[in-house]
């Protein structure tokens, strides 16, 4: 069984700061690291490979430090890393992001059975780039997928859609995008990694090798532009308190009292 | 921004009308809602597109919300919500009446079928959107969809490509009075539809994770970051008990353990619109805010006075979440 993981090197969100003036976002002193949902495809696939044999490519679109996550995802148990970049690709939006992607794994050798994805990344969390990848490749897909079963020739899966528990069966080659339920992903040991940044090859694909064109690609082969940044408008401006744990409790109190949450009366002597 | 207005003569809001969360969440109708205002500033009239078996119901209630013009695709082979199926049905359908604008909802469903839907078109779509308005120059779909983890807001246009597509969050617009005296026009179209036989829905069964009423409840405590560890994270309940209310948190607390997914307020997670809000230890991430904008009191609790999560507070309480909870505890303990 031939699996293709897609993976993107994303900034750890948590720790993002933002420049009020410039509206950016200051990378200075954030990490990167792998989605992590994509780590969570990424060790499904291992261990789907581990139990019918075959093989693991992981793809990232993304500039050259993205060089990174597709070594730690080597050092995960992946048997070939593909970097798809190039000064063109910058500024995809989902359609032209998931073009270059369906490109580039339609060109894999064997074609995969199955297609790996995490449901979304936690930078963007648009949730697209799986289904416009089946879409482009016309295969079938599901989404939020939390369980999988090899059969013969097609896989029977479990996800949860809309407070519905399905069970389904889609043939293969198909795409899946997993849901965080699906595995937890393992500690990766530090001489895996070490061997994976110093020994292993990381292959990088560019426009010219994906015979792609410059209107395709990047923000020229995107739908959407962002017109604007702008932080979220202040909704209410309450006045803010401060004093010890237990003044503070006591204006809650007092809030709650005011509001018929709690009753005064209710206090005991 | 040039006038783009009407490229390839599109005309008309459209809303995928996904009628399997009608009793839950109410998204489409939320969305005719908005639509009506989207096809006002652009002269022009509402469509809900419906696809199914037995839609008939579903499609009298959107009239009845506002909706001008259903589309209804009824047919047992489109019983069951497929992906494959429904993105090549509403594509052909779409190519044929050119709508300017399309909508759905962020469901679990929309989200799968809306990016599979705007690669067919060849077009844009921007994901769970918190506002939609039409730009007074240009005529564009401004898309205002969180950016950089919920830090920023993000306007996102599709200049070039129609129909101009995005997918919003249950729970954000509101929906119109019920009003069964509008007349609305029905179509049918003839299409010609070829389930995917690649994929075969086995079993489909209602699946209950809820043993929180997070939705409905009248005060909703609200934990994140500041409000761990676990041990500390407990004395949530303790609270939600005492006040009568139900426990919410945001990602980090969820990543970190401390809750489960069920409990998950926001953009991924759920919308909430009590009476109270008590939001600790949670900075105010737009992912989050999204789900609780809809409280009618906000009171937060944070060591940082900067934290975005004050801008939105009716009261707000600059300290450690977990010595001030421990006290409100003490004090609550003291009554009934």
């Amino acid at each position: 069984m031939n699996i293709a993981v897609c993976i993107k090197q994303v900034p750890d969100v948590p720790s993002i700061r933002i420049d009020k003036q410039r509206m950016t976002i200051i990378r200075e002193g954030v990490e990167s690291i792998i989605n992590p949902l994509d780590c969570v495809a990424l060790e499904a696939a291992v261990d789907l490979r581990d139990k019918e044999g075959g093989s693991v490519t992981v793809l990232s679109m993304g500039p050259p430090q993205s060089e990174e996550a597709l070594r730690e995802a080597l050092a995960a148990g992946a048997d070939r890393a593909i970097l798809l970049t190039d000064p063109n690709f910058a500024g995809a939006d989902t359609l032209a992001t998931s073009h270059v992607l369906a490109r580039a794994i339609s060109k894999l050798e064997p074609f995969p059975d199955l297609v790996l994805c995490g449901s979304q990344t936690i930078d963007s969390d648009t949730g697209h780039v799986a289904s416009q990848i089946a879409q482009e490749l016309d295969l079938p897909q599901v989404c939020g997928v939390n369980e999988v079963h090899v059969e013969k020739d097609f896989l029977v899966v479990k996800r949860v859609s809309d407070r519905f528990l399905d069970t389904i069966r889609v043939s293969m080659p198909a795409v899946l995008a997993v849901s965080r339920e699906l595995c937890v992903p393992s500690h990766i040991p530090f001489a895996h990694l070490e061997r994976a940044f110093s020994e292993r090859d990381v292959i990088r694909w560019g426009m010219d090798d994906l015979d792609l064109k410059p209107e395709e690609v990047g923000f020229k082969g995107s739908a959407t532009w962002v017109a604007r940044l702008h932080t979220p408008p202040a909704k209410r401006k309450g006045e803010i308190l401060s004093g010890s744990p237990q003044i503070l409790a006591g204006y809650l109190v007092k809030k709650l009292e005011a509001m018929g949450i709690i009753d005064e009366e209710d206090k005991k002597p | 921004m040039k006038k783009t207005r009407n490229r390839n003569s599109a005309r008309g809001v459209w809303i995928f009308g996904d009628y399997r969360n009608y009793f839950q969440d109410r998204v489409t109708l939320q969305l005719i809602s908005k639509g009506k205002e989207l096809a006002q500033k652009l002269e022009t009239e509402v469509t809900v597109i419906v696809l199914g078996d037995g839609i008939h119901q579903y499609a009298m209630e959107y009239v009845a919300h506002g909706a001008d013009i259903i589309i209804a695709v009824n047919d047992s082979r489109l019983k069951e919500y497929q992906v494959e199926t429904y993105a090549a049905v509403v594509a052909e359908i779409v190519e044929g009446y050119k709508p300017e604008i399309l909508l759905g909802g962020a469901t679990s469903f929309g989200r799968e079928l809306f990016p599979r839907l705007a690669k067919r078109l060849n077009t844009g779509l921007s994901a769970d959107c918190v506002a939609l308005e039409i730009d007074p120059e240009s005529g564009l779909l401004i898309q205002t969809t969180p950016a950089f983890g919920g830090e920023m807001l993000a306007d996102v246009v599709t200049p070039n490509h129609r129909p101009q597509m995005a997918t919003v969050h249950p729970g954000i617009f509101k929906e119109r009075p019920h009003d069964s005296g509008i007349v609305g026009r029905v179509l049918y179209p003839e299409i010609d539809i070829r389930p995917d036989e690649r994929v075969q829905l086995i079993r489909s069964r209602p699946h209950r994770t809820g043993k929180t009423n997070l939705e409905g409840a009248d005060i909703v405590v609200a934990g994140g970051r500041g409000m761990g560890p676990k041990e500390a994270f407990e004395m949530l309940y303790e609270l939600a008990e005492l006040l009568g209310g139900e426990v919410g948190a945001t990602r980090p607390a969820i990543r970190a353990g401390w809750a489960d997914e069920e409990r998950l307020l926001g953009q991924t997670g759920k919308t909430v619109k009590p009476k109270l809000l008590i939001s600790l230890g949670t900075s105010g991430a737009l992912q989050y805010t999204a789900g609780i904008q809809g409280a009618e009191t906000i009171i937060a609790v944070n060591r940082d006075p900067n934290a975005p999560i004050f801008k939105m507070a009716d009261l707000a309480l600059e300290g450690d979440a977990r010595s001030i909870i421990a006290a409100l505890l003490e004090e609550l303990r003291k009554r009934v």
